[in-house]
């Protein structure tokens, strides 16, 4: 059941999926090389100053890369689902609704947990060549909230798609736009410390409202 | 007989208008029942009420003697759905959503699909949304006989497609159906293939049902009459559909024999002559009992 679940999500995104990949590695590639011709330029030293005294962390570039990734997948496989009402089938399965919609969910995670790793190992691993620990480690977690952004413009994406009626997709539009900004407000550099396991917290959170959507198709809400 | 479908007291509205208050109906294991209905009048409510994509404001469906609401997943392994217009997951090919599906149903049966899609002209990569209307209901179909279910829900089988696969489609249905002791919910809006495929139908109107009854009891006793008259009945009488009077001559359509029409209309102080009756077709015998307009 699993594997046949997998098939028919990797079906609809693989094209996507690679796509993604190659463009949040593309991504993050480009910004780390920045730092290594900031470097070549300007000498190591200059780059850490400028790291510690203005907060510069060089890899803004990347800041909405993953949010634009975790949204544009969930229309990749969540749309052919609404498509005349495709979501039908799916949930006539012998298989409990609620489990059919977050293996679907799990998949998407799942991949872009393969993406976002990707993009923060392009990042981290030639970063700690050439900036102490402690600087890489703040790259890293200044670049976190924005992975994470990511994982809940997806749930929160899959949650206005998977909505029937078109009155409450513009209105949990509105909600997910609150929602994402609070995943950009600080513009300092590991600004969210200690908040990032709430904003994490949030993020599984989110993933419940998709079954609400799925709750209200099922009832056969509609404008 | 055993029932496989019970539907009781159904009332539904969508805002303010009402689909129908009060419906209740039963299909009887090993039987095709067809749905008829004018635009509007509920067929696809009905069909999603069934299938749990609707929630009734009142009243309860049960299928296999389970409420459609609370149903165990495994029970749904013994229905089939067609959903309107042979929707099927458009971004798959004809043998990756054979293998999909074949994951969930134990008793999948492979041969059945592919013996199907051997008389379909198109190679095992096409892609479902590359194919014609009446390819599209060869999968559906195919996928349906490969789940092998109990009971078949099919909402407009004949959606989109040309006569000769509507036949094709009723013909091969009706041979397994019946062959396999199947049940068989469906609605269409192409009343002739209906009268090839079903054993009972219900025709409904507007907010209630009309009718529900064995196909061969309206063929064999529902006729079609017409009559020379200068007025329509000055009162209305039971038994007679829709009376119209068209250039001088009356019809109707009746259950009722000859001899107690003629009855009726002297009841009705109708001024009449040359009555006329010959039996009905299924479509006419609708179209009497719900009306041109």
């Amino acid at each position: 059941m699993l594997k046949a679940f997998i098939s028919k999500e990797w079906i609809k995104t693989r094209w996507y999926l690679l796509a993604a990949f190659i463009t949040i590695t593309a991504f993050a590639a480009y910004s780390v090389h920045g730092i290594f011709r900031a470097v070549s330029i300007r000498g190591a030293g200059h780059i850490w100053e400028v790291m510690v005294t203005r907060d510069a962390v060089f890899i803004d570039i990347i800041q909405y890369v993953p949010l634009i990734a975790g949204v544009l997948l969930s229309i990749f496989q969540f749309t052919p689902e609404m498509q005349r009402k495709c979501l039908k089938l799916t949930l006539h399965l012998p298989v409990p609704a609620m489990r059919s919609t977050y293996v679907m969910i799990g998949f998407g995670m799942a991949a872009l947990s393969v993406c976002f790793t990707a993009a923060l190992l392009t990042i981290s691993i030639p970063a700690t060549a050439i900036l102490p620990k402690e600087l890489a480690a703040r790259m890293v977690s200044t670049a976190l909230p924005w992975f994470l952004a990511g994982y809940c413009g997806y749930t929160l994406a899959t949650w206005i798609i998977l909505e029937p009626s078109w009155k409450a997709r513009t209105a949990w539009t509105f909600i997910s736009v609150l929602i994402l900004r609070i995943f950009f407000l600080a513009p300092a550099p590991a600004a969210y410390g200690k908040f990032l396991p709430w904003l994490a917290l949030s993020v599984i959170l989110s993933a419940s409202l998709a079954w609400l959507s799925v709750t209200r198709f099922k009832a056969g809400r509609q404008d | 007989m055993e029932n496989v479908i019970e539907c009781r007291s159904l009332t539904h509205y969508y805002g303010k208008r009402l689909i129908y208050k009060g419906l209740s109906f039963n299909v009887p294991k090993g039987r095709i029942l067809g749905l008829l209905g004018k635009n509007g009048t509920g067929k696809t409510t009905t069909i999603n009420i069934l299938s749990g994509y609707l929630e009734p404001k009142s009243g309860e469906c049960r299928i296999f003697g389970e409420n459609i609401r609370s149903m165990n997943p495994a029970t749904r392994e013994r229905i089939g759905l067609l959903i309107e217009g042979h929707v099927q997951y458009q971004f798959m090919t004809i043998k990756e959503i054979e293998r999909f599906y074949s994951a969930f149903y134990p008793a999948w049966r492979k041969e059945a699909y592919y013996e199907l899609m051997g008389k379909l002209k198109v190679a095992p990569g096409q892609r479902i949304s590359r194919m014609s209307c009446g390819q599209k209901s060869q999968v559906a179909l195919g996928l349906i006989l490969a789940q092998n279910p109990d009971l078949l829900i099919l909402d407009d089988f004949s959606l989109g497609l040309d006569p000769g696969y509507r036949r094709l489609f009723a013909d091969y249905l009706r041979e397994y159906a019946k062959a396999e002791g199947k049940t068989v919910f469906l609605t269409s809006h192409i009343i002739q293939d209906m009268e090839r495929l079903v054993d009972d139908c219900i025709i409904m109107d507007y907010g209630k049902i009309l009718l529900q009854c064995p196909v061969s009891d309206i063929l064999g006793k529902f006729r079609i009459y017409s009559c020379l008259a200068e007025k329509m009945p000055e009162k209305d009488f039971d038994g007679i559909y829709h009376p119209s009077l068209i250039k001088g001559r009356l019809e109707f359509g009746s259950f009722l024999p000859p001899e107690e029409v003629k009855e009726k209309l002297d009841m009705a102080a109708t001024v009449y002559s040359d009555l006329q009756c010959s039996h009905a077709t299924l479509e006419d015998a609708f179209i009497s009992m719900t009306g041109k307009y």
